[in-house]
C-alpha cells in the first residue's frame, strides 16, 4: 500500500530544539475538532466502564460472593444494575466474554498513529512512536550525539513496493534506526525533517 | 530525445557474466548520452534492496526466490504489483529485457506492455528446436515477443535463431554486438613485455622451436562450452607439442573432469588450473599465453574471443553459433566442434605462431576501432527512436517496406496497445497456447486495473532524477559517417526534443 496520508507538525520551541510529528489524525486545530475528540475520549471511557460492570455482574451471577461482597445493593437496583443484570442472564458466557473482549479492545484503541522525532543540539535525537492502544506506553529510543554518524534518505522494498525511509546510523550498531518506522511517510516530509534534523542537530558552519 | 529506460534482467552483477557486462556498460554508455537507466534484478546474496554504481546507475534488487542459475521462479503474476511501483515512481518510459532465460525479463515485458510502455529485448543466447527443455523456452519466448516493440540479438546468427525460435518479423528485430572495453584489454606494454633471457627480443614475435607457447582456456567449465571437448584435446596436443603449456581459468560442475583427465595424463606440471577468476584479473591471464583457445559448443557472440584478440593473442575457436562473424579472418583458426578438428586447428595455429605468420601485435588497435560501447549504445539509442516514433517508419525499417504489412502494426511502425490488437497477437501463438496466453493477459490487465485502484498513481512518490549529463549531439561522434543520412535526420528530430 502507498503511504497513508500523513501530516507533518514541527513545533520549536528554543532554537536549539525542534520536534517532527508525522501523524495520520488531522491536527486538533478548531474548536470543533477539539471538542468532538474529548467527546469521543470520554465515549470510550463510559463505554468500557459499562463493560467492565456488566462483566462483574455477570461474574457474581455465576460465582455470588458472600454477603457484604460483590456488587454494592444500591448499584444492583439502579437502573444501569437492572439492565447489566438482565443482560448478564440473558446472554452466555461464551459469547459475553468475547464479546466484550473485543469492545474493550476498540475502546483502547487509538485509532491513528503518531511517530515523532526530537532532536536536541548537543544532546541527541529521540525517536518516539505511538502505541496501538490507550493502555500502553509509547516507544521512544533516545540516541546521543556523540553516537550518531549520519542521517540519511534512502529507498527499501516493503511489502510489494519501495519506499523512502530517512534513517539515523549509529555507532556501533549493525542496523540503522529508521524514522518514522511504521508510517514511512512520503519523500515530501521526509526531506523536509532531514533538512530540519541536520541543520540543528550540527551548529551551523560560520 | 532523452529516454527513461529500465533494463531487467536476472542476471546481474554481483554475478561475473557477459550478460551482466554487457547490460552494465550499455547502461553506463546510455548515461553519458543524457538518457535515465535503471537496472531491475533479483536479490542476491549479500546484495539487496536499492543501489547506485558508478556514473548513477541505480540497481533494484528485488526479494525474489530464485530457482536455478540464478533464474527466478516463473510466476508470470508476482512481479507485477513491485515492478508497477518501480515503473511508475522512475517514470520509466521504455522497459528493455535481456537474456531468453530470464523469467524476470520475460514478466517484466508483458507487464510493460499492459501498462503501455515501450519495450525491446535483447537475446544473448542461441537455442536448440529439439529437446524438452528448448521446446518450453521458445514457447515461453514466442508468448513474450509476440507484443514487443523491437528485438536485438547480438549477432546474425543469433537473429536467425531468435526470428525461427518466435516466430518473428525479421524486419523488427536488429543485429547490436556486444563490444569490449579495449583499454582493459591491453597486451603488455613494450617495456613490460616478456623477452627471452638469451638475446632480449620480445617473445611474441618470431618464437624458437623450443620456446614455450602458452595456450588460455578462459571460460564457466560447463557442457555447453565444450568443456569435454577441451578434456578430449588437451592430452593430445600436449603429446603432439612437447613445448607447449596450458592455463586454465574458470569454475564450475566440469571442473572436476578436468581435474581427472591431468591426473590420468599426469600432465599437472603442463596445465595450470586457476579456478575462478574475476573479470577485472582476466586480462592479467590472458597475457601470459600466445594462443586462445575457445572450445564452446554453443555461443551467440563471444565477447570473451574479442577480449582475448584484443590482449593480442590469436584466437582458435569453434565455428559454432555467431562466432564466425565475431573476428576477421587473419586473427582466427576455425574448428569443427569436433575432438580431431580441434587438435588440428590448434597444431595449425602453433605452427603458424612458431613461424612467426601471425601479427598479433596490432590485434589490439583494430579490435579497438571495431568494439566500442559507445557505439553499441548509439544504435540501442537509434532502436528507442524508432519504436517511440521518432524516427518515421521508413527510416527505422527501409524503405522497402510495403504498406500494412502487420495487422496490428499502427502509426509509424509502433505496435498499438489496445487491448484487442494485443490479445490478436498472442491468439497466433498456436491451437492451445495462443488461448492460453490471451488468458495471461486478459488476466494481467485485470490485475492492472485493481493495482490501480489499491495503489494509485498519484500516492507513488517520484523518485528524484540522478543529475543528468548533457545529451550528447550527433555531429559529435565520429563513428556517425558510416551510419548514413538516415542517421543525420533522426539527430535533428533530437535536437528539437530537448531544445523545444
Amino acid at each position: 500500500m502507498p503511504p497513508p496520508p500523513s501530516a507533518l507538525r514541527i513545533t520549536r520551541p528554543t532554537p536549539t530544539t525542534i520536534s517532527f510529528t508525522v501523524s495520520t489524525r488531522a491536527p486538533l486545530e478548531t474548536i470543533s475538532a477539539r471538542v468532538l475528540h474529548y467527546l469521543s475520549l470520554a465515549l470510550r471511557v463510559v463505554i468500557a466502564s459499562a463493560i467492565l460492570f456488566l462483566l462483574w455482574t455477570k461474574w457474581e451471577l455465576l460465582y455470588p460472593s458472600v454477603e457484604g461482597g460483590g456488587v454494592p445493593k444500591w448499584l444492583v437496583s439502579s437502573w444501569p444494575g437492572k439492565i447489566a443484570t438482565l443482560m448478564a442472564k440473558g446472554v452466555m458466557t461464551r459469547y459475553l466474554v468475547p464479546l466484550a473482549g473485543g469492545v474493550l479492545w476498540l475502546c483502547a484503541r487509538r485509532g491513528y498513529t503518531e511517530e515523532s522525532l526530537l532532536v536536541l543540539r548537543g544532546l541527541g535525537i529521540q525517536t518516539t512512536s505511538s502505541s496501538s492502544t490507550y493502555l500502553s506506553t509509547n516507544s521512544t529510543r533516545f540516541i546521543p550525539t556523540t553516537s550518531i554518524q549520519d542521517i540519511f534518505i534512502h529507498e527499501a522494498f516493503k511489502m510489494f513496493e519501495v519506499r523512502f525511509y530517512l534513517a539515523i546510523v549509529v555507532e556501533g550498531e549493525q542496523d540503522v534506526v529508521v524514522v518514522f518506522p511504521s508510517l514511512l511517510p512520503s519523500l515530501t516530509i521526509l526531506e523536509e525533517v532531514w533538512r530540519g534534523a541536520r541543520s540543528c542537530l550540527y551548529e551551523p558552519k560560520t | 530525445m532523452t529516454y527513461n529506460i529500465a533494463m531487467v534482467c536476472d542476471f546481474f552483477f554481483p554475478q561475473p557474466g557477459g550478460v551482466e557486462s554487457h547490460i552494465y556498460q550499455l547502461s553506463t554508455k546510455l548515461i553519458d548520452r543524457g538518457h535515465k537507466v535503471i537496472v531491475i534484478t533479483h536479490a542476491y546474496e549479500g546484495r539487496t534492496g536499492v543501489r547506485y554504481l558508478t556514473n548513477g546507475l541505480k540497481v533494484y534488487h528485488v526479494p525474489f526466490f530464485v530457482l536455478y542459475r540464478e533464474t527466478t521462479f516463473p510466476t508470470v503474476f508476482s512481479f507485477f504489483p513491485i515492478f508497477r511501483n518501480i515503473i511508475i515512481r522512475e517514470s520509466v518510459e521504455i522497459v528493455h529485457g535481456h537474456a531468453s532465460l530470464s523469467s524476470f525479463c520475460h514478466e517484466a515485458i508483458l507487464h510493460a506492455r499492459t501498462m503501455g510502455l515501450r519495450t525491446v529485448f535483447t537475446d544473448h543466447s542461441l537455442f536448440g528446436f529439439a529437446d524438452a527443455a528448448s521446446i518450453l523456452t521458445n514457447k515461453l519466448l514466442k508468448f513474450t515477443l509476440s507484443d514487443v516493440d523491437h528485438v536485438i540479438c547480438v549477432s546474425h546468427t543469433c537473429k536467425e535463431n531468435t526470428v525461427l525460435r518466435a516466430s518473428l518479423d525479421p524486419l523488427m528485430v536488429s543485429v547490436i554486438p556486444n563490444a569490449v572495453v579495449a583499454e582493459n584489454f591491453r597486451p603488455l606494454a613494450h617495456q613490460e613485455h616478456v623477452t627471452s633471457p638469451v638475446d632480449g627480443r620480445p617473445l611474441h614475435h618470431s618464437l624458437r622451436p623450443h620456446d614455450t607457447i602458452t595456450i588460455v582456456v578462459i571460460s564457466r567449465l560447463f557442457y555447453n562450452k565444450g568443456t569435454d571437448l577441451l578434456i578430449a584435446a588437451i592430452p593430445r596436443i600436449c603429446a603432439a607439442h612437447p613445448y607447449v603449456r596450458f592455463i586454465i581459468a574458470g569454475s564450475g560442475p566440469k571442473a572436476i573432469d578436468v581435474e581427472q583427465m591431468l591426473e590420468r595424463n599426469v600432465l599437472q606440471d603442463r596445465v595450470d588450473m586457476l579456478g575462478p577468476v574475476r573479470h577485472e584479473e582476466v586480462r592479467d591471464v590472458m597475457v601470459r599465453g600466445h594462443i586462445y583457445l575457445h572450445p564452446s559448443l554453443t555461443e551467440a557472440f563471444g565477447t570473451v574471443i574479442v577480449e582475448a584478440a584484443s590482449c593480442g593473442l590469436y584466437v582458435v575457436c569453434t565455428r559454432v553459433g555467431g562466432i564466425p562473424e565475431v573476428l576477421p579472418p587473419h586473427m582466427t583458426t576455425f574448428a569443427k566442434p569436433e575432438e580431431d578438428d580441434l587438435v588440428a586447428a590448434t597444431s595449425k595455429a602453433i605452427a603458424a605462431l612458431r613461424q612467426g605468420r601471425l601479427e598479433t601485435g596490432r590485434f589490439h588497435e583494430q579490435v579497438r576501432t571495431m568494439y566500442s560501447w559507445t557505439d553499441v549504445a548509439e544504435r540501442t539509442e537509434r532502436v528507442y527512436d524508432g519504436i517511440s516514433g521518432v524516427l518515421s517508419e521508413e527510416e527505422f525499417y527501409g524503405s522497402s517496406t510495403g504498406e500494412g504489412w502487420s495487422a496490428a502494426r499502427g502509426r509509424a511502425g509502433v505496435q498499438s496497445f489496445a487491448l484487442i490488437d494485443r490479445l490478436k497477437r498472442y491468439y497466433g501463438c498456436g491451437i492451445w497456447a495462443g488461448k492460453l496466453f490471451c488468458l495471461c493477459v486478459v488476466i494481467d490487465y485485470l490485475i492492472f486495473v485493481f493495482l490501480e485502484l489499491w495503489a494509485p498513481r498519484d500516492r507513488i512518490d517520484a523518485v528524484r532524477d540522478w543529475p543528468r549529463k548533457p545529451p550528447l549531439r550527433e555531429s559529435s561522434s565520429a563513428t556517425n559517417a558510416a551510419i548514413g543520412l538516415g542517421r543525420k535526420r533522426s539527430a535533428r528530430y533530437r535536437d528539437q526534443g530537448w531544445e523545444g
